[in-house]
């Protein structure tokens, strides 16, 4: 899909009804939502806007986690107001959402060999490319990264779905202590890497995938407005030769080299060596 | 009772007019917040509402805004998105053909840093029949330079609304900012200047802290404050211009909800304008329409201009206070 920014991948409104209520980790919420027409449209990496039930504040954007059968799940951290309000959210009660948006992961290459690297809640975005990935014969290498072991959430689904693991805390719990991308740049070179998570971890391995010679899909985060690509105001830089880059006059016309592209339309994936952060 | 039901009244209409601008709703997207409408199509009927005002356009290119643009803040967010757009030459020519043929009327919105820039862009934009009317946006409050300077002084106001209004019939709403001293003399300057019709009110300004980093929290480091938080200073803004011109308002700020909606009419508004309200739920202004539909109805109201004001009273005792008078 990166690359191809403007695929219609028809987006609706969706009224979901609760399925499943988990709490994966202190504060790590897992809701399995009755979504038919959203299972079978999302694409690895593509993202809810979900409303709020109390309406009392802007929509929450998060990852498709899972999609199958007639099932999307999110996964999310209980971070402030809007996930303190889904995490009170039981079976059967209906939630609304708008999706499946933006352009995910493009796994349709034949790379054999594959690195994904996750932070925290970012193991979220990176399932659906997971699994795509291992259907099609792919070597997947999940470098996978959290403050503590409990928030190591579902790694072993990960590991029995096929994956090699390389994991890292913080705190030295479980795997490597430090930065999941410490683990990353001391491995072999993978011919292509996947990635999301908190910004500073993106950029690095951005920079790693430059050292090896290989190129990287970002999943990036950022406070969004709207989330459907009407505000502007989740934006980053990006080259502005990017297929991804939004209409904009090159300098030679007046306008710039680097155009600032929203991360809700033009992304939330984009490849490092575009991006200009 | 059976007689009765043989005249039942037809539905109340919610039919507006802002100068020659006629609308089937008296609802607004507000500028910068619905983008070109078609990021909002899949999940919103744009022929149930009454215009969508476009993001505004400079004469030259914008990057905008270093990031982050947003804040979420109690009851609202602030923005600082610093108008960025292509610059009206390339919006001619790769961006305006979007809009032909949308089921809803789309309003133009003009930003600029020099008198002559309102007038030029103002000038090409109107000239467009995709256009039906212009927005002035002289009130934008997140640009680093003069950005709000325009809708700030009520001379300066003055001159860009003779300048744009010089280069155009299509009717011209003039947005003004509450960032100020007096807002009913610039509406005043506004309305002598030939405005069609005023919108009231712009994001009001603000900033948030990140105190972990000690580092304001927008790129721009200030804001605009959007949302229900403004709600009462844009009722009061409108309660208060409504007196003082007989051009149309539009009434914006923090519009959720049906009772939201009611506040501006009452307070003197002709339509209202919806903004970051489709960021909690697009279907927002379809259900306004349908529940002021219903809410007409329930009071036997034939239209919805018959409340435009209704809540403007007298204080009963001016002075009521020993010792005021002196």
């Amino acid at each position: 899909m990166i690359g191809m920014a403007m695929l219609d991948l028809h987006p609706r409104v969706a009224a979901t009804t609760i399925l499943e209520r988990r709490e994966l980790a202190d504060g790590v919420v897992l809701l399995t939502l009755h979504a038919p027409e959203l299972a079978n449209a999302t694409q690895p990496g593509q993202y809810l806007m979900v409303i709020p039930p109390s309406g009392e504040a802007a929509a929450t954007a998060l990852a498709v986690y899972e999609a199958e059968g007639k099932r999307v799940s999110i996964l999310f951290f209980v971070t402030g107001k809007r996930t303190r309000e889904l995490a009170t959210l039981a079976c059967g009660d209906r939630l609304d959402v708008l999706g499946p948006l933006g352009n995910g992961f493009d796994c349709s290459g034949d790379t054999r060999d594959v690195a994904i690297v996750a932070g925290g809640v970012g193991i979220a975005s990176v399932w659906l490319c997971a699994r795509e990935l291992l259907r099609r014969g792919a070597h997947v290498r999940l470098f996978y990264g959290a403050r503590t072991a409990e928030l190591l959430v579902d790694a072993q689904r990960f590991a029995d779905a096929g994956c090699e693991l390389v994991l890292a805390t913080d705190d030295g719990t479980r795997g490597e202590r430090g930065f999941v991308t410490d683990t990353l740049v001391r491995s072999q070179r993978p011919e292509l890497i996947y990635a999301c998570g908190p910004s500073p971890m993106l950029r690095r391995v951005g920079e790693i995938a430059s050292g090896f010679g290989v190129r990287a899909q970002l999943s990036l985060e950022e406070t969004f407005g709207c989330g459907v690509g009407g505000c502007w105001g989740c934006v980053v830089p990006l080259s502005n030769a990017s297929a991804q880059a939004p209409s904009f006059p090159p300098a030679e016309r007046g306008g710039s080299d680097v155009v600032y592209a929203r991360i809700c339309k033009e992304g939330p994936v984009f490849w490092a060596h575009e991006l200009r952060w | 009772m059976g007689a009765r039901t043989a005249v039942v009244n037809p539905q109340p209409a919610l039919a507006i007019k802002l100068g020659k601008l006629e609308l089937a709703f008296p609802t607004l997207m507000g500028s910068g917040c619905y983008g070109s409408g078609e990021e909002f199509a899949p999940f919103a009927d744009l022929s149930k509402i009454g215009a969508i005002v476009l993001k505004s356009v400079t004469r030259l290119p914008r990057l905008g805004n270093p990031t982050p643009r947003l804040v979420h803040t109690p009851a609202g967010m602030l923005n600082a998105i610093g108008l960025q757009n292509p610059g009206i030459e390339w919006y001619l020519e790769r961006e305006l053909h979007k809009y032909a043929g949308r089921p809803c009327k789309i309003v133009g919105s003009v930003a600029g840093f020099e008198i002559d820039d309102y007038a030029y862009v103002c000038e090409r934009l109107a000239a467009r029949d995709e256009i039906e009317a212009i927005e002035l946006n002289v009130s934008c409050p997140n640009v680093a330079r003069e950005g709000e300077t325009f809708g700030c002084d009520p001379d300066l106001t003055a001159r860009v609304v003779e300048a744009a209004r010089a280069t155009t019939n299509k009717t011209l709403i003039v947005k003004l900012s509450p960032n100020v001293t007096d807002i009913v003399a610039i509406a005043r300057q506004a309305e002598n200047s030939g405005a069609d019709a005023l919108a009231v009110i712009n994001t009001v300004r603000g900033m948030a802290i990140d105190v972990e980093t000690w580092r304001p929290r927008l790129g721009n480091i200030n804001g605009g404050l959007s949302g229900p938080a403004i709600r009462p200073i844009a009722v009061l803004a409108v309660y208060e211009i409504a007196q003082a011109v007989s051009i149309p308002i539009v009434g914006q700020g923090g519009i959720e909800t049906l009772a939201d909606a009611l506040e501006f009419f009452l307070a003197g508004a002709t339509a209202i304008s919806i903004g970051t309200a489709n960021f909690t739920d697009p279907r927002i202004p379809e259900r306004l329409v349908a529940e002021l539909q219903a809410y007409l109805t329930r009071r036997n109201i034939a239209s919805i201009q018959e409340i435009v004001g209704q809540a403007h009273v007298e204080i009963a005792t001016p002075h009521q206070y020993e010792g005021d008078e002196g």
